[in-house]
């Protein structure tokens, strides 16, 4: 298939999407779902009017100091674990609870520890990314040729710099990998928390549901699907800007 | 069996698999085992800077499971969350495995489907509650809809990997042998999907475990989510992290239960 014919299905997949999603909301008028027309003009006046891209950013911010937090704590526990038996068989058990816990069973808990201010938000972002952050590195780590690192060894390269030349690049696109998916779970977080609460964000969607047209709700919706977008496609690109070999790492 | 060289063989083999199951022993259960008591120590320890009622110790949670086990109200509890579960989860089964085959084994309705499945699934599924509220209430339907929304995005996305990764050459072999269309699904396709499709289901069972508490939580608070607001309100933080703890093991067992039966039916599939 051309470039041009998967653009084509591309775009008119979206665009039968739309014309569906279109004809529904007609049907059932803008209390339940609203058009894509009627929602257009909506979004627009609440990007102009500044409220919506404020409390996003704001959130962001905040979602970024825990899923920073995550990736300093987790990318190299991730990586020990897959070289070291002994960190792997202390550590792995937790990580796996982590991972299956669900956050939102976590908030109450949280909120009675941290109040329901800046670390609360931070605390459940860390908690939701953490885990998928340690294992797609312990799955890369472990996953390392014990050929390269061999090679390494026979041409007397010291650890610090086998480890620098040889583990790191190889590591690379599975901590760029594990980075999208924490993300993935650090956003659904962050909306879940301040949903919870009633703050930020999501606060904003929350309720927004209680108004008598669906149209705020989706922009908002529409905004943070943007923005979901937009930061998984920079860590992709700078997966491959800084390894060209993440790609064809990472492909399949 | 009754000749000598077997006899030797029965011999030896019930001592090789004596010491098989002794390594097995302290090579997976003795660190799994010391990894779960030291943390348990380090909880119990760390708890004990904190006050109580923010933090309790894992013996208090102890406490509070045994006792809530003895009078039967969290087992009842939990049987009727996982009853929105189940049915959330089947119908995500029921939509995404069609859809993700099909995105997958189709080149036009994957690349026509693909960026609107992406768009709608890097919106956090929490942020439907809204819409479900308007659309299904806060009782039963509405939790059976999240859970539904929040597992059939990553089932599509699973099945839709798994289908497009299956090795081309195993189809062509079935068509040079000349095998219908009907012979090639049943024979090649479907085993060919086995895999990914247990992959998909305990993917999809988690989150379902996930939506389960987080629609009792965000919807009327009922079952193990009404337990969770009781607690929150008396401080009583034995008994929301008992639930939590009852969560993660529930979640564990579904996930080790699938990978258990993975390794029964699918021998021929080698997982890493």
């Amino acid at each position: 298939m051309t470039r041009s014919h998967i653009l084509f299905l591309n775009v008119s997949g979206i665009a039968v999407s739309l014309v569906l999603w279109e004809i529904a909301g007609r049907i059932v008028g803008p209390s339940l779902l609203a058009a894509p027309s009627v929602v257009i003009g909506t979004f627009l006046d609440l990007l102009f009017q500044g409220d919506m891209l404020r409390e996003l950013f704001g959130s962001l911010r905040q979602m970024l100091v825990g899923f920073g937090l995550a990736c300093i704590i987790g990318m190299p526990l991730g990586a020990l674990m897959g070289r070291i038996r002994l960190v792997d068989a202390l550590f792995h058990p937790w990580v796996s609870m982590v991972v299956v816990t669900s956050v939102a069973a976590l908030a109450p808990l949280f909120i009675l520890i941290f109040g329901t201010g800046f670390e609360f938000r931070v605390a459940i972002v860390f908690v939701a990314s953490f885990g998928y952050i340690v294992l797609t590195a312990f799955h890369g780590a472990r996953g390392i040729d014990p050929k390269i690192v061999d090679v390494a060894r026979s041409f007397a390269v010291g650890p610090f710099e086998s480890y620098r030349q040889v583990i790191l690049p190889a590591l690379f696109p599975y901590l760029i990998t594990g980075a999208r998916l924490g993300l993935i779970h650090a956003i659904r977080a962050m909306v879940m928390a301040e949903m919870f609460v009633l703050v930020g964000y999501g606060g904003l969607i929350f309720q927004s549901g209680q108004e008598l047209s669906t149209a705020p709700l989706i922009s908002y919706l529409v905004s943070l699907m943007a923005v979901s977008i937009l930061a998984n496609s920079v860590l992709g690109w700078t997966g491959r800007r800084l390894a060209p070999w993440y790609d064809s790492k990472m492909s399949r | 069996m009754n000749g000598g060289s077997s006899g030797a063989v029965a011999i030896a083999a019930p001592r090789k698999s004596g010491i098989d199951v002794l390594q097995r022993m302290t090579r997976k259960i003795l660190p799994y085992a010391g990894s779960v008591i030291l943390g348990l120590l380090l909880w119990q320890f760390a708890a004990s800077f904190l006050p109580g009622v923010v933090f309790a110790s894992p013996a208090r949670v102890f406490e509070h499971l045994v006792g809530a086990f003895a009078s039967g109200e969290l087992p009842i509890r939990f049987a009727h969350s996982v009853q929105h579960m189940i049915l959330g989860m089947l119908l995500a089964l029921l939509v995404g495995i069609p859809v993700g085959m099909i995105m997958g084994r189709s080149e036009t309705a994957f690349h026509m489907l693909n960026p609107v499945v992406t768009a709608i699934f890097s919106i956090p599924s929490v942020a439907f509650v809204p819409f479900l509220i308007i659309w299904f209430g806060i009782f039963f339907e509405a939790r059976v809809a999240l859970v539904f929304v929040m597992a059939v995005f990553d089932i599509i996305i699973t099945v839709t990997a798994g289908a497009r990764n299956i090795e081309p050459r195993i189809i062509q072999a079935a068509k040079s042998f000349g095998a219908s269309r009907r012979l090639t699904f049943t024979r090649v396709l479907l085993p060919a999907s086995l895999p990914f499709l247990m992959t998909a289901l305990r993917i999809g069972a988690i989150r379902s475990v996930n939506g389960m508490i987080t629609a009792e939580l965000f919807f009327a608070a009922v079952n193990l989510g009404e337990y969770m607001e009781d607690a929150s309100a008396a401080f009583d933080s034995a008994a929301m992290l008992s639930v939590v703890f009852c969560l993660a093991l529930f979640g564990l067992l579904i996930q080790e239960l699938i990978k258990y039966a993975e390794t029964r039916l699918l021998p021929w599939h080698v997982r890493d």
